[in-house]
């Protein structure tokens, strides 16, 4: 393109006629050169423009972009120092578990403990300390206290064998129960030792340790049930029993009044 | 061809010479050549220093790399120390490791206590001092649901099988038979939640042993599923109090029965003392 436009242009020199034919193509020249050569200011030009749009990006889209991160960052921040875990609730909590901690322990702890014993003569006073300490390696003073008031089992001499099993299945399910609320008094100031344990640390718990200590105190909760359950198995035997003896009093009515009817017929009969 | 070439290297320094003769007198037009030519002759490599479209654009990079210190770094810069209270907070608010520990640790001494626990109840407690009543006792108290099946005939060898139909009449066999039956259900049940409840402190036991060992993001997982056998165990417990309900009603139903044979048989006794007292 170059060369094409100055071999044109010096072809047009070399057959100018006049000074005003080589003044004009000069100029043309001048002109023409001048517009061969705009490539380069235009490629400075097209550099500037590109920068310009650079920074242009990046004051402006990125700028805006990163401020918008950063505003949603310290929105999340304060989302979670404000609404979610806010330090001086945080710590209020803590303070009101310790506050219901010391105004209610002791006093229920005392109300709990308040004796309840109200036997009045020297046996029953033993079998009633007996069944109320909450210790269950005293069994065996349980089963003497127990028959010293309650009489002992029937001999076979005193008593046919239904009235000595029945008896002795009666006391039996009677002391098997005593027994039974001696574990459970013991397991139950068990309980109230994890209760008091899972308090104190929830008093000095952290929101991501508090799930560590709902978690177990549900557990405990189980566990609590269980012995419940115990209770009332141990209730429902006892009832049971106690069902089962007057039904078999109403058998040995049924066969009484049998052998009382054929009695008194025999008496009645013609001799 | 060689006469060409001869006459043609004869006339060469003439025409050059004419050539510059015609240069020198049109001295204008030849500057004009030469100026033009200067103009569209492609350009050699730009220099660092004398090219203007260096200057520019080491400018340009220049502000570049000032709008990418102040502008991306500087926002960059926000958004970390913004993610480095975050990250504080929580470790040392939200989930302080010393916390987590010390609830851990707290897990494992309730351990501890559970087992406690468990030795205390499964300590024996039977008392029968008879065969028959041992043997019975041993059922109720055995906290085995597959012994239930062996009950009902001990039960009847302690308590008496229900009257034949010639030895009683069928209401009062109806009302012997009923509260045998209730009085068995409630030993039966008895027994089985007995043995629920050992599974249930089994359970208890193990979800314990996991939660000492879960994270405080899986800690509400086991928590769920301890609620879940707290709402389980609820259940049985209203089962078990159902049964105690029965027997409890049965045995009330029970005593007015009583009192309803009992009048009947004392007007069953006057009208026959009646009879028998009528002259014949």
């Amino acid at each position: 393109m170059n060369a094409v436009f100055f071999l044109l242009f010096s072809w047009g020199m070399v057959r100018a006629r006049s000074h005003r034919q080589v003044l004009a193509l000069a100029l043309v020249g001048v002109t023409g050169a001048a517009v061969v050569a705009q490539p380069s200011i235009t490629y400075a030009q097209g550099m500037i423009g590109a920068i310009t749009s650079i920074l242009n990006l990046i004051n402006g889209s990125i700028h805006t972009a990163l401020s918008g991160i950063n505003s949603v960052r310290t929105a999340m921040s304060n989302l979670y120092q404000v609404v979610a875990f806010p330090t001086q609730l945080i710590n209020q909590a803590r303070a009101q578990v310790t506050g219901i901690t010391n105004q209610f322990r002791n006093p229920m702890r005392s109300i709990f403990n308040i004796s309840l014993t109200s036997a009045t003569l020297p046996e029953t006073q033993a079998l009633e300390s007996v069944m109320r300490n909450g210790q269950i390696g005293d069994f065996n003073t349980l089963t003497s206290n127990y028959h010293s008031v309650f009489g002992l089992p029937l001999s076979s001499t005193a008593a046919s064998p239904q009235d000595q099993a029945m008896v002795d299945m009666d006391d039996a399910l009677a002391k098997d129960n005593l027994k039974t609320l001696k574990e459970i008094d013991a397991a139950g100031q068990t309980m109230l030792q994890m209760a008091d344990q899972i308090e104190d640390t929830a008093s000095t718990a952290a929101p991501g340790s508090a799930p560590f200590l709902t978690a177990t105190a549900v557990a405990t909760s189980i566990q609590n049930q269980a012995l419940t359950q115990k209770m009332i198995a141990a209730e429902l035997r006892q009832m049971a029993g106690r069902l089962a003896h007057s039904n078999a009093l109403r058998k040995r009515g049924t066969t009484y009044t049998n052998q009382f009817g054929g009695s008194i017929q025999q008496m009645l009969q013609p001799r | 061809m060689k006469e060409k070439l001869r006459e043609l290297r004869q006339s060469a320094p003439q025409s050059i010479a004419k050539g510059f003769r015609w240069a020198w007198a049109h001295k204008l037009r030849i500057a004009v050549l030469a100026v033009v030519f200067v103009l569209i002759t492609p350009r050699p490599a730009k220099t660092q220093f004398l090219d203007p479209c260096c200057a520019i654009m080491q400018a340009g990079l220049a502000s570049i790399s000032s709008a990418l210190s102040h502008v991306i770094g500087g926002g960059l810069n926000s958004v970390l120390s913004t993610d480095q209270a975050i990250h504080n907070f929580q470790q040392s608010v939200v989930w302080p490791q010393a916390l987590i520990t010390q609830a851990q640790g707290m897990v494992g001494t309730l351990r501890g206590l559970f087992s406690q626990t468990e030795s205390l109840i499964h300590t024996p407690v039977a008392s029968a001092t008879l065969p028959s009543t041992q043997q019975l006792e041993s059922i109720l108290l055995s906290r085995n649901a597959i012994q239930i099946p062996n009950m009902t005939s001990i039960y009847t060898a302690v308590y008496g099988p229900v009257p034949g139909q010639a030895n009683a009449p069928q209401s009062v066999r109806n009302m012997i038979d009923m509260s045998d039956a209730v009085a068995q259900d409630a030993m039966k049940r008895a027994i089985s939640i007995d043995n629920l409840a050992d599974l249930e402190l089994q359970a208890a036991s193990q979800i314990n042993q996991s939660i000492q060992t879960a994270a405080p993001g899986s800690a509400p997982i086991i928590e769920a599923q301890a609620d879940a056998w707290l709402v389980r165990s609820n259940a049985y417990t209203q089962a078990a109090l159902a049964d105690l309900m029965r027997v409890q009603a049965v045995d009330l139903a029970s005593a007015g029965a009583g009192i309803k044979t009992g009048a009947t048989n004392a007007s069953s006794l006057q009208q026959k003392i009646q009879q028998m007292l009528q002259p014949r």
